[in-house]
C-alpha cells in the first residue's frame, strides 16, 4: 500500500471579527488505503473534505488526530522523507508565473538533487513529452490556463515521484485539455506511478480512475471501482416524468425486477437490472395501473446514482 | 542546505536580470534627490562646497534605498502563496529556509549594485570619501537591506494581503526616513525630535555613513550602527525564515 490512513482527522479554528472562535470539522475520520500502480480518485462536491485529506497526505496539513503512511513514512514524523517521494499538484498550479516555464523545471530537478546536465536533461524530456517545447523560454504568466497545468504536472513530475497528488487537476480547463490531461494521468500509471486525485466531476472519476472513494461532509460514504459502486445501485436507472409519482413509485416498488425506486422534486428514478429486457414489463404495469407517462429514458447507472444513494442528494446539486 | 540557497539565488538573479529595468527604475528616484536635492541643501549651508554636502548626503540616499528598495520585495510573495508556488516547494525535498535566503541574498546583491552606481555618480559630481569608509558603509547598507527584506517577506508571509501590507509600510517608511536626518540634519531639529531620532536605527546608520565617508573611524556611532543593524537585521531574516518554516505542515 503506498497510502494508508486511519481515522484521519482535522478541525479548523476559525477566527472572524470579534465573534469567538468557530471550530470547523473538514475532515471527520477517513480511513484510506491505496494500493501501489493506483489511481484512486476522491470524488465529492466542494466543501466534502478533499482538499484538506489530500492536503494531509501530502504534508501540507498537520492532521488533528489520526495517523497516515504514505511511501511507507509518517506524514507527521517523517514529513521530509514523505515528501522525496511524492509529486503534488495544487488547485493553482504552482507554477512560478515570473519565470520561463523551462527554469522552473530545472530549478525543480536540481532542488530533488540532479546535477545541472541531468536536471536539463530530464526537463528537456519533460517538456517533450508534454508537448511544452515551443512555450518553454516565455514567462508562464504569458501562457493559458492548460498550457500552465502542463508546466505544473511537468515540475510534479521531474523527480519521478512514485506517488503523484493532483487536487482538482481538470478544473476550470477545457475538454479538451481535459482529454489529454486523462491521457497523461493514464500514462503515468502504464510508467507504474500511483496516483491519488480529487474531482467533483463524476464523469471523471468513472472513466479515469481504478478506484475511488466518495467523500461528503468530511467521512468516507462509499469505496469501491466505479463499477463495484454502480453495480450496488444496479445496472440500469429508468428516469420517468409523471403526473401521480407517488402513486407511480409505489407501484414500481412492488415490481419484482425493480430494486429502488427514488424520488426527486418532479423526476422519479426507477433502479434495476438489465434494463432493456426489463423496460417493456415496467411500461406494462404502468399502463396498467393506469399512470400516463410525460417522459421516460433508460440510462446506465452513474458514480452520480451512487453519490444519491449514499447522500441522499444528487453531486451535480451538491456543487 | 548552501546548494539549495546558490540553487535560489541564481534563480532569482537570472529572472532579475531579465528584466534589469525595474531595479534600474528604482534607482531613479535616489538619483533624482542626488542630482536635485543636494544642489539645493548645499546652497543652504554656508560655507559648504558640492563635495562637502554629497558627503553628508549620500550615506542618506544609500540608506534610503536599501530601505525602499527592499521593504516592498514582499508583494510579489503574496501572489506566490495565492497560486501555490510557495506551496508547491514546501511539499518539495527542498531547505524551506532556502526559499527566503536565496532571495534575501538576490536583493543584497541588487542593492550593493545600486549603491556602487549612485556613489559613482556621487564621485562624479565631486564628491571625495575614504575608501574603506565606503567599503564599511556598503557593509552597513547591505544589513540594512536584508533588515527590510526580511521585515517585508515575513510581513508578507504573516499578512498575506497586499493592501493591508502596503498602508503599514508607509506607515513606517516615512517617519524612519524623515528622521535619519536624510533630508535636512537632524541639527536643526528641536530636541524632542532629536530624542526620538535615538531610537531609530536608521538615524545612528546615516551618523555612521557620515562618519565613514569623512574616513573617522573612531566615531562612537559606526560600532552602534553595526551592532544595532545587525542584530535588528538577524531578529528579522529569522523572522521570516521561520515564517517560511511554519508555511504548510
Amino acid at each position: 500500500m503506498i497510502i494508508e490512513a486511519h481515522d484521519l482527522r482535522k478541525t479548523f479554528t476559525t477566527r472572524r471579527g470579534r465573534d469567538s472562535p468557530r471550530e470547523v470539522e473538514a475532515v471527520k475520520g477517513v480511513d484510506l488505503s491505496v494500493a501501489e500502480g493506483e489511481i484512486f480518485a476522491f470524488l465529492g462536491p466542494n466543501g466534502a473534505g478533499k482538499t484538506t485529506t489530500i492536503r494531509m497526505l501530502a504534508t501540507l496539513v498537520t492532521p488533528t488526530s489520526g495517523t497516515a503512511r504514505v511511501a511507507g513514512h509518517d506524514v507527521v514524523t517523517e514529513a521530509a522523507r514523505v515528501r522525496e517521494k511524492i509529486g503534488y499538484v495544487g488547485q493553482g498550479g504552482g507554477v512560478d508565473e515570473n519565470s520561463p516555464g523551462r527554469e522552473g523545471l530545472v530549478l525543480a530537478a536540481r532542488i530533488g538533487g540532479m546535477s545541472r546536465a541531468r536536471a536539463r536533461a530530464r526537463s528537456e524530456e519533460l517538456l517533450a513529452a508534454f508537448d511544452l517545447a515551443e512555450l518553454a523560454d516565455r514567462p508562464v504568466r504569458t501562457l493559458s490556463g492548460g498550457q500552465k497545468r502542463r508546466f505544473a504536472l511537468a515540475v510534479g513530475l521531474v523527480n519521478h515521484p512514485p506517488l503523484f497528488f493532483l487536487d482538482e487537476p481538470t478544473t476550470g480547463l477545457d475538454p479538451q485539455n481535459r482529454a489529454n490531461l486523462w491521457d497523461e494521468v493514464r500514462s503515468l500509471r502504464e510508467r507504474g506511478t500511483s496516483v491519488l486525485l480529487t474531482t467533483h466531476y463524476l464523469e471523471e472519476a468513472d472513466a479515469l480512475c481504478d478506484r475511488l472513494v466518495i467523500i461528503d461532509h468530511g467521512r468516507v460514504v462509499a469505496e469501491g471501482t466505479p463499477a463495484e459502486l454502480k453495480k450496488e445501485v444496479a445496472g440500469d436507472v429508468v428516469t420517468l416524468r409523471l403526473d401521480r409519482a407517488a402513486e407511480a413509485r409505489a407501484l414500481l416498488g412492488a415490481e419484482p425486477y425493480v430494486r429502488e425506486v427514488r424520488e426527486e422534486e418532479d423526476v422519479l428514478r426507477a433502479y434495476l437490472d438489465d434494463g432493456e429486457h426489463n423496460l417493456p414489463a415496467l411500461l406494462r404495469a404502468l399502463e396498467a395501473g393506469g399512470l400516463p407517462i410525460r417522459s421516460i429514458s433508460l440510462d446506465r447507472a452513474t458514480l452520480d446514482d451512487v453519490f444519491l444513494r449514499h447522500t441522499g442528494r444528487s453531486l451535480r446539486d451538491a456543487n | 542546505m548552501l546548494r539549495h540557497t546558490t540553487l535560489f539565488l541564481g534563480y532569482e538573479l537570472r529572472a532579475t536580470l531579465r528584466n534589469p529595468v525595474w531595479p534600474l527604475f528604482g534607482l531613479m528616484q535616489p538619483v533624482l534627490y542626488l542630482l536635485l536635492f543636494a544642489p539645493l541643501v548645499a546652497n543652504t549651508t554656508a560655507g559648504g562646497t558640492m563635495g562637502d554636502t554629497l558627503r553628508m548626503f549620500t550615506p542618506g540616499v544609500m540608506m534610503m534605498i536599501a530601505l525602499f528598495g527592499s521593504l516592498f520585495v514582499g508583494f510579489g510573495m503574496i501572489n506566490e502563496i495565492r497560486n501555490g508556488y510557495l506551496e508547491r516547494l514546501a511539499v518539495s525535498a527542498v531547505w524551506r529556509p532556502a526559499i527566503v535566503l536565496g532571495r534575501t541574498l538576490r536583493d543584497m546583491i541588487v542593492l550593493v549594485v545600486q549603491a556602487l552606481l549612485v556613489i559613482a555618480l556621487a564621485t562624479l559630481m565631486g564628491m571625495r570619501a575614504s575608501l574603506p569608509g565606503l567599503a564599511l558603509m556598503l557593509v552597513l547598507m547591505a544589513a540594512t537591506g536584508l533588515l527590510a527584506s526580511g521585515l517585508s517577506y515575513g510581513m508578507a508571509l504573516a499578512l498575506r494581503d497586499e493592501n493591508g501590507m502596503s498602508q503599514i509600510m508607509q506607515f513606517f517608511a516615512m517617519p524612519l526616513i524623515l528622521l535619519t536626518g536624510i533630508m535636512l540634519p537632524m541639527s536643526l531639529a528641536p530636541d524632542w525630535m532629536r530624542a526620538v531620532a535615538q531610537f531609530n536605527p536608521l538615524y545612528h546608520a546615516v551618523e555612521a555613513g557620515r562618519a565613514l565617508f569623512d574616513g573617522d573611524f573612531s566615531d562612537g556611532s559606526i560600532p552602534l550602527a553595526f551592532g544595532l543593524i545587525l542584530v535588528l537585521s538577524a531578529i528579522s531574516l529569522r523572522w521570516s525564515v521561520s515564517s517560511m518554516k511554519r508555511l504548510a505542515g
